[in-house]
């Protein structure tokens, strides 16, 4: 009987051949945290008073980011800060600050190849599918990864995505991941991993790919993980991995449901506040006032994301009395936008281009007061995540923040290009 | 001993995808303070919510329940009003991960919310995986429980299910 990926990765992992369904004691090949009150400071706590533990086995599994409240924007921030430098220190974990969003730089740093088991409080770390690898959100399970180095987990079923066509013109991958929802639902992958695959996705650039498996939980997904080829190779090859085997399901694989999407037929879309859950096609909100736009977070704000934003606001100003801000996900990205020129082109379009940082994500900076509206690429769209609880986030593509940024309403980005 | 769920059914949430933080409200995710989460704990729903909870009543969800970003605050303000369990259609894996490793029960159970009415009284066979609704005599199957899950629960959390087991040697 065939394996599907996940399995592979698994049954790797573990050692012998694992099945859907097994419940099993796995060691992750990454362990990863980022600094934030109740998180790395507790972990701190659990480890050092709870459970008297003062060195792990292998510190080279570890890796930190500091990228939250970053910079700090209170001494109280800061302290949290010193207690990650500090936590890094006492047990030998690599610990990077000021890089940029972790879920990302992990990426960059050459930690993920496929077939790498990866935990994280944060289900986002699904990010590192897109190379291949699995990367799960175990939440306050962490403890047992940092204490045991291994994780309890059962094998979960695999749900396929089987992606053809190509998208068309003002269509993004924000775009395909909330179609899909639209189409099976926000629990349409509930408790599965979701396993991308198909010419479609050979269609789509490694940037597009990370946003598609960054959001798997808004499938209701426990990761996403994607098939590799020619365009995951060059991305590790760039990144310093070299060695490692290509991730495909075996043909007689089986899966829990399959479902199979054709980007030809994809249109820009529209999630509506309160939940993630909530897509709408941009027809139904055109012409609707808003008043703030932010492109970036772990889910958006990579190169693609930029050139796509530009194309829509070169020679052109970002409307009066509208904020736009784009927030590149990592500083690499930064560098390289710099390098390609978007960074002047944004900022002469009238966009605040700021540092990386999730803080615009979660409405430490930028934030939103009573009444406002705004587009936002960030991961979620709940009342209170970027400010106000009485503003609305209406989730869209780069594309469509660019546009409605130009017309301080909600504008169909096809009508600019 | 795993812990006896046997009480009435405190509120029904029928609806599929629930966000908890709306338990306490999202303006409250990061207070920690039990006394101020109490006081605001289902207040949208029913004012008087506190009030008339007691200890060993539970909660009802629909399908996919804890979508989101699930934060640890509402079940917290959920256990100390005495909240001894959820039972849900399904979850979502992110809160069904993180609630778990707190220890606190999370049963899923097909077909609940088509029978569970507020103030039913139900009973949990932790063996047989049954819940019995006492005051209707229906018995519902629901779906087996992890042994980690069960594990987790027994220890009361994930810290003392490491240090009475994986760390026990050591
Ligand atoms: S960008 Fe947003 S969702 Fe992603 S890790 Fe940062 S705060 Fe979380």
């Amino acid at each position: 009987m065939g394996q599907t990926i996940a399995e592979k990765v698994f049954s790797k992992n573990y050692g012998t051949l694992v099945r859907t369904g097994d419940e099993k004691l796995f060691s992750p090949d990454v362990i990863t945290a980022y600094d934030y009150p109740g998180y790395i400071d507790k972990y701190e706590k659990q480890m050092v008073e709870e459970l008297k533990i003062d060195k792990v086995r292998h510190p080279e599994k570890f890796v930190l980011f500091i990228d939250h409240m970053y910079p700090a924007g209170t001494p109280k921030e800061q302290e949290i800060h010193a207690i990650t430098r500090r936590f890094a220190k006492r047990y030998g974990f690599k610990l990077y600050e000021g890089h940029g969003i972790g879920h990302q730089v992990i990426s960059e740093k050459g930690y993920i190849r496929p077939g790498r088991f990866v935990v994280h409080f944060d289900g986002h770390i699904s990010t590192v599918g897109a190379l291949g690898a699995i990367g799960v959100g175990i939440r306050n399970s962490m403890i047992e990864a940092f204490a045991t180095e291994k994780v309890s987990l059962i094998v979960p079923p695999t749900v396929r995505i089987n992606l053809t066509g190509k998208l068309g013109k003002g269509v993004t991958s924000r775009d395909i991941f909330h179609w899909i929802v639209k189409e099976i639902g926000p629990s349409g992958c509930r408790s599965s991993i979701i396993e991308y695959g198909g010419p479609g996705l050979k269609s789509l650039e490694m940037d597009e790919r990370f946003t598609l498996c960054n959001l798997a939980m808004f499938l209701g997904g426990v990761s996403a993980v994607m098939e590799t080829d020619e365009t995951t190779d060059s991305y590790l090859r760039e990144h310093g991995v070299h060695d490692y085997d290509q991730m495909v399901p075996d043909k007689d694989a089986t899966y829990f449901k399959e479902f199979t999407f054709n980007l030809d037929k994809v249109e820009p879309v529209i999630v509506m506040p309160p939940t993630p859950a909530n897509t709408v096609p941009i027809s139904d909100v055109i012409g609707l006032p808003i008043q703030s736009g932010y492109i970036g977070s772990c889910a958006s704000g990579r190169i693609k994301d930029f050139i796509q934003a530009v194309e829509i606001l070169e020679g052109k100003r970002v409307v009066e009395s509208f904020r736009l801000n784009a927030v590149p996900t990592t500083a690499a990205i930064q560098s390289k936008m710099s390098q390609l020129g978007l960074t002047t082109k944004l900022i002469e379009a009238g966009a605040l281009v700021n540092i990386s940082t999730c803080d615009f994500c979660i409405g430490q900076m930028g934030a939103l007061s009573d009444g406002e509206r705004s587009v936002s690429t960030g991961t979620l769209n709940i009342p209170g995540r970027m400010g106000s609880n009485k503003a609305e986030i209406y989730t869209a593509s780069p594309y469509t923040i660019a546009a409605t940024a130009i017309n301080g309403m909600i504008t169909d980005p096809r009508t600019l290009l | 001993m795993l812990p006896k769920i046997n009480g009435r059914i405190a509120w029904v949430f029928q609806e599929e995808n629930f966000d908890i933080d709306l338990i306490v409200g999202v303006d409250n995710i990061k207070t920690k303070d039990i006394e101020a989460l109490k006081a605001v704990c289902m207040k949208e729903y029913d004012p008087e919510f506190a009030k008339y909870v007691r200890q060993g009543d539970v909660i009802i969800g629909g399908e996919n329940f804890g979508y989101g970003h699930p934060h640890y605050p509402s079940c917290r303000a959920l256990r100390a009003l005495g909240i001894t369990a959820i039972i849900a259609e399904s979850f979502a894996p992110g809160f069904y991960r993180g609630e778990s490793t707190n220890g606190f029960p999370l049963i899923e159970c097909p077909g609940v919310t088509k029978t569970a009415s507020r103030w039913d009284q139900v009973e949990f066979n932790w063996d047989t995986e049954i819940l019995y609704f006492t005051n209707k005599n229906i018995k519902l199957q629901c779906l087996g429980i992890p042994k980690k899950s069960k594990d987790l629960i027994l220890y009361g959390g994930i810290i003392e299910y490491l240090k009475n087991t994986r760390l026990k040697s050591v």
